[in-house]
């Protein structure tokens, strides 16, 4: 063959299908496990799920959360219950969105997106506070004018997934587990760990999204 | 804090006299305060705190222990009907639903016009007549919902011996001064009081 | 149980034989071993109840072995207790399931989430899981059953800490079990709050988070909190404390438990007035009086206050110089500050207290007792201010040797004090004539008398009023050691750091040491460069010769003359006749308003050093987080005041200058600095004591009262107008608005209701003031507290006269 050869490798390339893609234009779904920027989310009724308990803050390996909770008013609550967080950010110079936070929120009040496409000008900017990441009055993450948004790449927030049945015990399973969340409602139960070719996925909308993303 | 009329408080002074220390005195003065008001408000609580030289909340805390102190306003008869065992056994659930029809009140409220207050209560150690009742800690034994009814007329005419809520007659007892350890701290006490004898102090 | 009783028993702990003392609990015996038994109820504190069932362990004591609360249990002879047991764990994992079938387990909104008991030992010792499914019990969220402490009945577990703190240790039964059942609460009487001044150890003590501090709610968690072990300085007491802080801002501060001072406990005035240094008020930059504008004070430079300051004092010369305050000062930058006065500006004018104390002579010159000596005494005689007002936790320590030791504690007075309820006799007498009362009570054939003279007897000294003079407490120091020469004293002087401030020279006629300044020790005279050969001016001359113009450089060393002397008339003709009054403070105080150059300095938890208690035990305060703006720690204060005067103090680190104190300070010799970094401080360093031959001032008699006129007696309230109390948002508003107090009969007399306003006259002022009749006040007397918002008492006194009088006419 010769050095035809090499060209037969080349030339052949041309009728396979392509594996890059046209980024930014055009984007890659996201695994379905993907740790993007955190939202707080809220009830169905509007309410905030954070507490402002500093669970996360503790729990933050890199110490990128700082959360300050103060009293509801009770004419005017921000959340349900004696206490909300009236501070909430977290430095996305220092994030290392190992998720951690989302785990040892007790309300599922932190989630993460799946956006990740952000650049900043300058320090400050990273730090996103409350106003950047409370989940608008549809339950979807708030654009932010610096965040790179193609459609449909918010509708993944709600990724939480609990690693850990309540006590550690691995049968427990199909009890709801969540509460309402503002735009997802409430969800299903969740899945049994022992088991995975028995699961079958229930049809929802937060599983709608994840067929969304699940293409391979 | 003035709650005790003046008969009554010189009634608690003498009561406090009965007792080596004051503090002792404080159930007595509690009924005392319950059978002049027929319940027992927090002025007269504040009174016997600053009687018996403690705290109001001292006083509460006592008082709130014991069912039968009314923290609350409560009827001129006050209604228990017992829902214990042996009684429920023999229809007390029956005639509960019969008085709570008949006073159309609910088990632990009180009728409008301010005559029963009519309240669920646990063994008035009466099981061999069961079901039993007590109007103001008196008894009534076997009691059907006829007798319930009667019983509910004569009282409501005051045609019956049983005195208003909170009238106890130990308050009132005199104790004679031969009988009286009176306020003498234990260990001074030099001779037994009568009632220690065998012959009972008769 | 009398100490003869007490025997040594051996007893087996999971196999280990320990040694126990007779009569002490099992739960004792295995903590001082090094077991621990889990627990809620117990508090080494405080009696034993057996409420909550956490601590039962198997013990065996030849019947077999048989689950028992080992706080109940005393040890003895032979006795096998195993806390490892299977039994035990099933008793421990069916108690905590019990605890928390009603417990909300809100934790993560809880202020105690993080460091509570319940969770730990729910964790260490619990199921795992509650088979329990039912709805919890509900009640309100947090009731407020004070002004500072808030109440969350459903996160009670019933142990009666609180209950039995309020009761055995305050003696403020206030909280109390209602109800019963399922449904017992803990409750205050309605519209009665639990109005203690020792509320917040209630907090500190609740093993769940039912009970929680208003000004810490919500501030932090547990995990971003950093502590330092320090001391309180908001009275003389010294109480151990931990200062928390989070985010370089104080938070709490909780007690430390030491055997020798506070057993733990903390008065709420010095728990909660950490909020004062995190006020936004502090002084963070210099200012100097505007030259055009006298009434307005201009932000400066440090370079440019320090060196007005200095040429004002360089102008004034030593002689018309005066340094008045230094008790909020540590004892390092108080020993600077000495120092610079004596060696630097060459002046003897200075004085930390503001005429409300006891003179220095007296202080340091009286035999010493400690505090322990006098919760171990046979009697205490208590002449001197209400120890609940002024020294609240040397009152409840007293209060715990009454109730529950052999103490017996006597109090000779004019007026009634919170020590009334313990005091096993409380003697009226007139106000002044303590001294008069006391020889006639000792000449007496009184029990007393021979209690007094037999026993051992530790008397307490100290102001009785702020309105009469230090006479009557000269003349009754006079009378004790004419005829009780074996009683020892602990004198009642009340500021922060004062008796560190005296020991470090900073009274007139003393230096560093306890030393007089006509006898310098041979190694203080090599130090400082210069010492004044003769005795300056305490506050009072100080201020006298202010005011008739003798003096031209006045320095606040953190004192407000206007609010804390006695007589406000004085030390304001004095503030505004002095040329520069230079003010070294943590606040704009109503001194420091008047004052031509202010100098802002470091306040409490951003400074380390040392403070020295009312005893005489030096121990630590620690810089928890650092200081705003440009503020300096009052040591370097001095140290650039003394360059810029042309000297060098050569001090350059508070450890530096311990080291010289060490040195030149006889009564400090040996406690050397690696002592004071050690670990022996923790319950503090006992300063020997001194060697001055004590020679007492003849005291002025006190006049005979005439008949138109009641005697003022003027006394502290915990709660006041004092600064940190009035810096901190959560203490503010507790202090009442003042009222005299007269004895009903007296106005009567004068035809005058009750709760109307009068005109109230004194020598000094005219000021119209609600007049309340009161049986506890003496006939022929008034009551006015000292330094309460509002009209002050310190407006009617004199400082000059031994007692002063006032009279009450209708408007």
């Amino acid at each position: 063959m010769g050095y035809l050869g090499g060209f037969k490798v080349t030339f052949m390339k041309l009728f396979e299908e392509r594996v890059t893609t046209e980024y930014p234009k055009e984007k890659r779904p996201k695994p379905s496990r993907f740790h993007g920027r955190h939202v707080l989310n809220r009830y169905e009724d509007g309410m905030e799920k954070c507490i402002g308990c500093e669970l996360c803050a503790g729990v933050c390996p890199a110490r990128c959360i700082y959360v300050r909770g103060a009293d509801n008013s009770e004419s005017d609550p921000v959340s349900p219950g004696e206490r909300y967080g009236y501070v909430y950010e977290i430095n996305y110079l220092r994030c290392i969105h190992c998720d951690l936070c989302v785990e040892a929120c007790p309300t599922e009040a932190i989630t993460e997106s799946k956006l990740f496409e952000f650049s900043f000008a300058n320090r400050s900017d990273a730090i996103y506070t409350k106003n950047e990441l409370v989940v608008g009055d549809d339950g979807l993450p708030q654009r932010q004018p610096w965040e790179l948004w193609h459609e449909g790449d918010d509708l993944a927030t709600s990724g939480w997934m609990r690693a850990t049945a309540s006590a550690g015990n691995p049968d427990y399973e199909n009890r709801v587990g969540w509460s309402g969340e503002l735009g997802y409602g409430t969800r299903d139960p969740e899945l049994g760990q022992h088991d995975s070719a028995s699961d079958e996925k229930p049809e929802t909308l937060a599983h709608e999204h994840d067929q969304l993303e699940d293409v391979d | 804090m003035t709650f005790f009329t003046d008969e009554n408080l010189a009634l608690a002074e003498e009561i406090i006299g009965r007792y080596p220390k004051p503090r002792s005195a404080m159930i007595p003065l509690l009924h005392l305060a319950q059978e002049q008001e027929g319940w027992v408000t927090d002025d007269a609580m504040t009174q016997i705190g600053e009687l018996v030289g403690t705290t109001s909340a001292e006083v509460l805390g006592t008082c709130s222990f014991y069912e039968m102190f009314k923290r609350h306003p409560v009827g001129k008869y006050v209604i228990n009907i017992c829902t214990t065992m042996s009684c429920a056994l023999m229809g007390a659930g029956d005639l509960m639903k019969h008085a709570e029809s008949r006073l159309n009140v609910k088990s632990g409220s009180t009728t409008p016009d301010g005559l029963f207050t009519l309240e669920g209560a646990e063994c008035q150690a009466a099981c061999t007549e069961a079901p039993c009742l007590q109007v103001n800690y008196r008894h009534q034994y076997r009691v059907t919902t006829d007798q319930f009814d009667e019983l509910i007329d004569e009282l409501a005419l005051s045609d019956h011996d049983v005195p208003d809520h909170g009238v106890l007659s130990q308050i009132r007892q005199h104790i004679p001064e031969d009988r009286s350890v009176g306020a003498v701290p234990p260990e001074d006490v030099k001779v037994a009081p009568v009632w220690f004898s065998e012959d009972g102090g008769s | 149980m009398s100490e003869q009783d007490v025997t040594e028993v051996t007893v087996t702990v999971n196999g280990t034989e320990i040694e126990a003392q007779s009569g002490e609990m099992l739960i004792a015996a295995a903590d001082r071993a090094g077991v621990h038994i889990p627990r809620f109820c117990y508090h080494e504190r405080m009696s034993s109840v057996g409420m909550c069932r956490m601590c039962l362990v198997d013990v065996d004591t030849g019947r077999g072995p048989m689950l028992q609360p080992s706080c109940m249990v005393p040890v003895s002879e032979g006795m096998i207790v195993d806390t490892e047991s299977d039994d035990t764990k099933r008793a421990q994992e069916g108690i905590l399931e019990f605890l928390l079938v009603n417990h909300p387990l809100d934790c993560p909104v809880c202020d105690k989430g993080g460091e509570c008991p319940l969770q730990d030992q729910t964790l260490a010792y619990g199921p795992g899981e509650s088979r329990f499914i039912e709805e919890k019990r509900h009640y309100e969220k947090p009731i407020p059953i004070s002004d500072l402490v808030h109440l969350d009945r459903e996160r009670c577990i019933l142990c009666d800490r609180c209950t039995r703190f309020a009761d055995e240790i305050a003696g403020d039964p206030l909280i109390q079990f209602t109800e019963r059942g399922n449904s017992t609460q803990v409750l205050t009487f309605p519209d009665e709050p639990f109005s203690s001044y020792f509320s917040g150890n209630t907090v500190q003590i609740c093993p769940v988070g039912a009970l929680t501090a208003a000004p810490y709610r919500f501030k932090a968690r547990p995990w971003d909190l950093e502590e330092n072990e320090s001391t309180c300085t908001t009275c003389s007491m010294g109480c151990r404390i931990s200062v928390q802080s989070s985010r370089n801002e104080l938070v709490r501060y909780l007690g430390v438990d030491v055997e020798s001072v506070n057993h733990g406990w903390l008065c709420d005035k010095g728990r909660f007035n950490f909020e004062a240094v995190n006020s936004d008020e502090r002084l963070t930059s210099p200012f100097v009086r505007d030259p055009d504008n006298q009434r307005q004070l201009l932000g400066t430079d440090w370079g440019s206050a320090l060196a007005s300051s200095a040429e004002a004092i360089r102008r004034a010369g030593p002689q018309k110089v005066g340094i008045i305050g230094g008790s909020r000062l540590t004892n390092e930058d108080a020993y600077a500050w000495s120092k610079f006065a004596r060696s630097v500006i060459g002046t003897d004018n200075v004085d930390a207290q503001l005429g409300d104390g006891l003179p220095a002579e007296l202080v340091l010159g009286l035999p010493p007792a400690t505090i322990a000596d006098a919760c171990e005494a046979d009697t205490v005689l208590v002449i001197g201010p209400d120890l609940k007002e002024e020294l609240a936790i040397l009152h409840l320590r007293l209060r715990g040797a009454a109730t529950k030791g052999r103490t017996q504690v006597v109090q000779i007075g004019a007026a009634t004090t919170g020590s009334d309820s313990y005091a096993q006799r409380s003697i009226r007498c007139q106000t002044g004539e303590a001294a008069k009362t006391l020889s006639e009570l000792l000449s007496s054939d009184d029990p007393l008398a021979k209690q007094l003279s037999d026993g051992s007897v530790v008397v307490i000294l100290g102001r009785s009023s702020v309105a009469e003079s230090v006479d009557p407490a000269v003349a009754t120091a006079a009378v004790i050691q004419a005829e009780l020469p074996h009683a020892t004293f602990l004198v009642a002087v009340r500021r922060g750091n004062v008796r560190g401030a005296l020991d470090m020279g900073l009274a007139p006629g003393f230096l560093p040491g306890r030393t007089r300044i006509s006898n310098p020790s041979a190694s203080l005279t090599e130090k400082w460069k210069q010492i004044p050969e003769k005795s300056g001016l305490g506050t009072s001359e100080m201020l006298q010769a202010a005011a008739a113009g003798q003096i031209e450089t006045l320095i606040l060393l953190g004192a407000d003359p206007l609010s804390d002397f006695p007589d406000r008339n004085l030390a304001a003709d004095a503030i505004q006749k002095t040329k520069t009054v230079i003010a070294i403070d943590n606040f704009a105080t109503s001194s420091v308003a008047q004052a031509d150059i202010v100098l802002p300095a470091t306040a409490y938890g951003e400074q380390s050093g040392t403070t020295t208690n009312i005893e005489g035990r030096i121990s630590r305060v620690a810089q928890k987080i650092t200081s705003p703006g440009s503020t300096r720690d009052d040591w370097m204060i001095a140290t650039e005041l003394a360059w810029r005067l042309g000297g060098d103090l050569e001090l350059t680190s508070k450890e530096d200058i311990w080291r010289e104190i060490e040195q030149v300070a006889p009564s400090h010799a040996g406690i050397t600095l690696e002592r004071v970094q050690s670990s022996e401080m923790f319950e503090g360093i006992l300063v020997q004591q001194s060697s001055i031959d004590l020679a007492l001032p003849v005291p002025k008699d006190t006049p005979v009262a005439d008949g138109y006129g009641l005697r003022l007696i003027s006394g502290r309230k915990l709660w006041d107008a004092a600064t940190t109390t009035e810096q901190s948002p959560s203490l503010r508003h507790l202090a009442e608005s003042p009222s005299i107090k007269v004895h009903p009969n007296d106005l009567q007399r004068l035809g005058i209701p009750s709760g109307t306003e009068v005109r109230v006259i004194s020598t000094r002022a005219t000021e119209n003031l609600t007049v309340t009749a009161d049986d506890n006040v003496q006939r022929g007397t008034a009551i006015l507290p000292f330094n309460q918002p509002g009209v002050g008492a310190n407006r009617f006194i004199d400082a000059t006269a031994v007692i002063n009088d006032i009279r009450i006419e209708t408007l």
